[in-house]
């Protein structure tokens, strides 16, 4: 875990709201792989709702399309 | 009059090649909608080659640009003790099915910016240097951040628009 105390200080928002585009970015990075993954390995996508503490309809609607059914069929015939 | 219709054939036509662009530049780099950063990198590719003669002119290249962007946010994460290692992979592109693209807010900003340049600039092509003078003069966010990281002096950069700009002959 990081150590937040060295956050950066309120007098500094350029630098703390720029940590948090870093971070939202590499969330987003994160969730998308981990959903990738989870979708090869057959969870359906209430599962991955409720792993993710969202309704099953966003987690359609916010990954679907970015997963490629052609590559996540290729991954599990392997 | 068949000027003006010219000019708005031809800006539609950059428009239908800078949008598709930044929304490459965002996917390339694991985004899922394009900034700011993401339509500078589409106008730099313009056939118009007005925003590569002015990054040219700056002593920059698109590559530099892209890994500013990477810089400033390995930059912001170190600030915060965070260990920059994600950041420095290149993401898996990403591949999407959408048929309607949205946009960042910045990226959003910039299209309105255009065309609220264009409402006032009738008698000029839309050309890629007008993307480097909008995302120039934004102060904050990525692209601000990535132009610092360049240490590039965004006044310049507009100057070096500007002559661009008035020399561009159609």
């Amino acid at each position: 875990m990081p150590d937040f105390k060295s956050l950066p200080s309120p007098d500094k928002p350029e630098e703390a709201l720029a940590a948090v585009v870093a971070l939202r970015l590499m969330a987003d990075r994160l969730e998308r792989e981990a959903v990738k993954k989870a979708v090869s390995q057959n969870w359906t996508w209430a599962q991955i709702a409720e792993a993710l503490g969202v309704t099953r309809q966003a987690a359609h609607k916010r990954h679907a399309s970015f997963i490629s059914k052609k590559k996540v069929r290729k991954k599990k015939d392997k | 009059m068949f000027k003006r219709m010219k000019l708005r054939f031809r800006d539609i036509r950059t428009i239908g090649k800078l949008i598709p662009g930044a929304d490459e530049e965002a996917h390339m780099m694991g985004e899922e909608e394009p900034g700011a950063e993401h339509f500078l990198l589409s106008a730099l590719k313009l056939p118009d080659g007005t925003a590569q003669k002015v990054f040219e002119r700056v002593g920059a290249s698109p590559e530099q640009f892209k890994v500013a962007i990477k810089k400033q946010y390995s930059d912001a994460l170190n600030a915060i003790g965070i260990d920059t290692n994600i950041m420095e992979y290149d993401p898996e592109p990403i591949t999407t099915s959408r048929v309607l693209h949205n946009a960042q807010p910045s990226g959003q900003a910039v299209m309105k910016a255009l065309y609220a340049l264009k409402s006032h600039d009738k008698d000029r092509p839309l050309l890629g240097a007008h993307v480097v003078d909008i995302v120039a003069r934004m102060e904050h966010g990525v692209a601000a951040r990535a132009f610092k990281a360049m240490g590039l002096d965004q006044n310049i950069i507009l100057s070096v628009v500007k002559d661009e700009l008035d020399s561009f002959q159609c």
